[in-house]
């Protein structure tokens, strides 16, 4: 995959740089808003990841001028720690997604992943399928291997997101804002309690677990083990 | 007022101009004046001319030259001064009769100098209008009149002229100064306020004096938006002071496990028990500035600017559907009772947060087999949520207590918990207008957050 990030911040930067190289994606780092822009607009990149605070140009307007250029790569925007309403400015301007710095790799990771494989208007499809497990989102009806499993609306939610991303590591972040609307971490065990739910239908009494924990980062939900 | 800085204000520069327009408005109306009176005046002493013309020339056509010569010394003796001339010559130019000198004949109209013999005041160099006629015979006859009166109406409106412009300006410029000295004064008023916040008297403001001028509401504006920016302060303050305090503990902590490790741990198995748990508490760490930052945000209200309609009914249910799964991992029951559709006007990711928080208050302060019930009922049109617990409650000495930040009681002091769970629920009731009341639910605790209706909520 090829990564476009632009970060002032050269720890942050390297962190970032390195992790994603590791893991076999090439990376082109800008530190300041102009090169990135321009690097931006010349290349054809995968996903970008940019600061919202730059020097020279404003991550903000990067964005909005990636867009109007008619680049539609995928753009993950990481923002302070508090700046709430960066969140919403940032997802106007045409932003895909968002993280607060500081971050752990692993959530940084997970959603460049999700940003990068987002397949185009997903949101419409109806039939969404894993292996054996099937949905249909409009009859709003799950089975498993032709077998019906009733879920809660949550527990729905929750499993057409696993879906979407199937194949792929989400952290409970991403599930928190995605799946609730939660902006903030809880302090009880919101996501786990749900996960386990969710598991208990889907997953008991079949051979094989399509929803895994994946230590340290999240979970994934696929029909490979 | 040092003059200097008089003459350089704005208004002083509008009232000269104002005093320039004004005094170019007299000039052309006086100008206008000065013409038509002398075109009178002048008219005037040619009619009068004309009519002793008329006279001495009806008297010469039927009584012939001798009487015309008596007539001619007769008139000037009745007149008494010399304002009227009146000049008789035979065809060969010699004088024949009247009070002025032989001199050429020009017949029409003229205005000659006053001959020296025949002026009052000969230094003046007086003027008249004078009328030449020739005569049946060949004589000449000349009748002028002064132009005196003509100079002395000139003379007067020039003199005129010149006071009222000179009023005009003087008045103009005085008011002006007048304005721009009170106008000054007040600016001046806003500046020594700006000097004293400046120099760290942050509660001056601008002295107002309620009637609602510009000035006026300049100054009130002025002293709102101090007042929001020392609201700003205050609240920016604060968060600096709760990190000094609150922060400094779980990171000393952070610090002496280090510490310890450093010295103590030897394996690279160990080593890692001690990085997840320095991380684990780095990430707490981080998580209560989080909270810090986005309390002292909700209390700045910057938010409002992104306020829409929110549908209350749909996010307390959801809320609730989302924590009964975990109030009955707790051993709790969590029961919703949501009697009517409710829509506030506010932040709906707020709004979902502080529903979470008192849902998830209750589920970590009761011991298991608690009962907590979620209810939105409407009084007056504004919706009211309330949550309510069968917990051990909070007494009611402390009960204001607990929505400060960072306050924890001592029986919730063993429970994990930053202390900003109320604080936050009670930045965002009030970004919303919204009231909390903590009260007692024989047993437990009932938290009752009162909406203002939509509509009302600004």
């Amino acid at each position: 995959m090829k990564v476009l990030l632009i970060e002032d911040d050269t720890d942050t930067s390297r962190f970032v740089a390195e992790g994603l190289r590791e893991r076999g994606h090439v990376v082109d780092a800008s530190a300041d808003g102009r090169d990135g822009l321009f690097l931006a607009l010349e290349a054809g990149y995968d996903v970008i990841v940019m600061d919202r605070m730059l020097p020279r140009i404003d991550g903000l307007a990067i964005v909005k001028t990636v867009r109007a250029a008619g680049i539609k790569a995928p753009v993950l925007i990481l923002t302070t720690l508090g700046g709430v309403n960066d969140r919403v400015e940032g997802l106007e301007a045409g932003a895909d997604d968002y993280l607060v710095k500081p971050f752990a790799f692993a959530e940084l990771l997970a959603r460049v992943n999700a940003l990068a494989r987002r397949p185009p208007m997903a949101a419409e499809e109806t039939l969404l399928r894993v292996g054996d497990l099937e949905m249909n989102r409009l009859k709003r009806t799950v089975t498993r291997a032709g077998r019906r499993i009733e879920l809660q609306l949550q527990e729905f939610k929750l499993l057409e997101f696993l879906m979407r991303n199937a194949g792929q590591i989400v952290t409970r972040t991403m599930l928190l804002e995605n799946v609730w609307e939660f902006n903030f971490d809880p302090r009880t065990s919101v996501v786990e309690t749900h996960i386990s739910r969710l598991r208990a239908k889907v997953d008991r009494g079949f051979d094989r677990e399509l929803i895994r924990t994946v230590r340290g980062s999240g979970y994934c939900l696929s029909a490979s083990p | 007022m040092p003059p200097r800085s008089l003459l350089r204000s704005t208004s002083f520069r509008l009232v000269v101009w104002y005093a320039a327009v004004f005094g170019a408005s007299v000039a052309i109306l006086l100008s206008f004046v000065y013409w038509i009176t002398l075109t009178t005046v002048d008219q005037q002493i040619n009619d009068s001319v004309e009519r002793e013309m008329a006279v001495l020339i009806e008297i010469y056509g039927s009584r012939g030259l001798e009487s015309t010569e008596r007539a001619i010394q007769r008139r000037l003796a009745d007149l008494g001064s010399p304002r009227r001339y009146i000049l008789l010559l035979d065809a060969s130019g010699k004088r024949l009769g009247g009070n002025l000198s032989a001199m050429p004949p020009i017949e029409g109209w003229t205005v000659m100098e006053v001959p020296r013999e025949a002026s009052d005041q000969p230094s003046r160099g007086e003027e008249m209008t004078a009328l030449g006629r020739r005569l049946a015979n060949g004589e000449f006859l000349l009748v002028g009149e002064n132009r005196y009166r003509a100079e002395k109406a000139q003379d007067a409106i020039i003199l005129a002229f010149g006071w009222g412009i000179a009023i005009t300006v003087l008045l103009a410029l005085g008011g002006g100064a007048l304005l721009a000295v009170g106008f000054l004064r007040r600016i001046e008023e806003i500046n020594r306020t700006s000097r004293a916040i400046m120099a760290g008297n942050l509660s001056d403001r601008v002295p107002t004096r309620g009637g609602g001028d510009e000035m006026d509401r300049l100054a009130v504006n002025l002293n709102a938006m101090l007042d929001r920016n020392q609201a700003l302060m205050e609240s920016l303050k604060r968060v600096s002071d709760d990190i000094a305090h609150d922060l400094r503990t779980p990171l000393s902590r952070l610090r002496q496990r280090l510490e310890v490790a450093r010295a103590t741990v030897a394996t690279p198995e160990e080593y890692g028990v001690v990085m997840d748990q320095a991380m684990a508490e780095v990430d707490a760490i981080l998580e209560t500035f989080a909270a810090v930052l986005r309390i002292a945000q909700i209390e700045a209200g910057t938010r409002r600017a992104s306020f829409s309609d929110v549908n209350l009914e749909a996010i307390v249910s959801t809320v609730a559907e989302t924590y009964a799964p975990v109030a009955e991992d707790g051993g709790h029951l969590l029961h919703a009772t949501i009697s009517r559709p409710a829509m506030v006007y506010g932040d709906r990711e707020l709004i979902i947060q502080m529903a979470a928080n008192l849902l998830e208050n209750s589920i970590r302060h009761c011991s298991p087999g608690a009962m907590i019930a979620v209810t939105l009922t409407g009084e007056a049109g504004a919706p009211v949520l309330c949550v309510s617990d069968t917990g051990p409650g909070i007494p009611a000495a402390e009960r204001e207590n607990v929505f400060r930040r960072f306050y924890r009681l001592e029986a919730s002091r063993t429970t994990p918990g930053n202390g900003l769970g109320l604080a936050l629920v009670k930045a965002v009731a009030r970004l919303h207008g919204a009231a909390v009341e903590l009260s007692d639910n024989h047993p437990g605790l009932r938290v009752t957050v009162r909406f203002r209706s939509t509509g009302n909520a600004s």
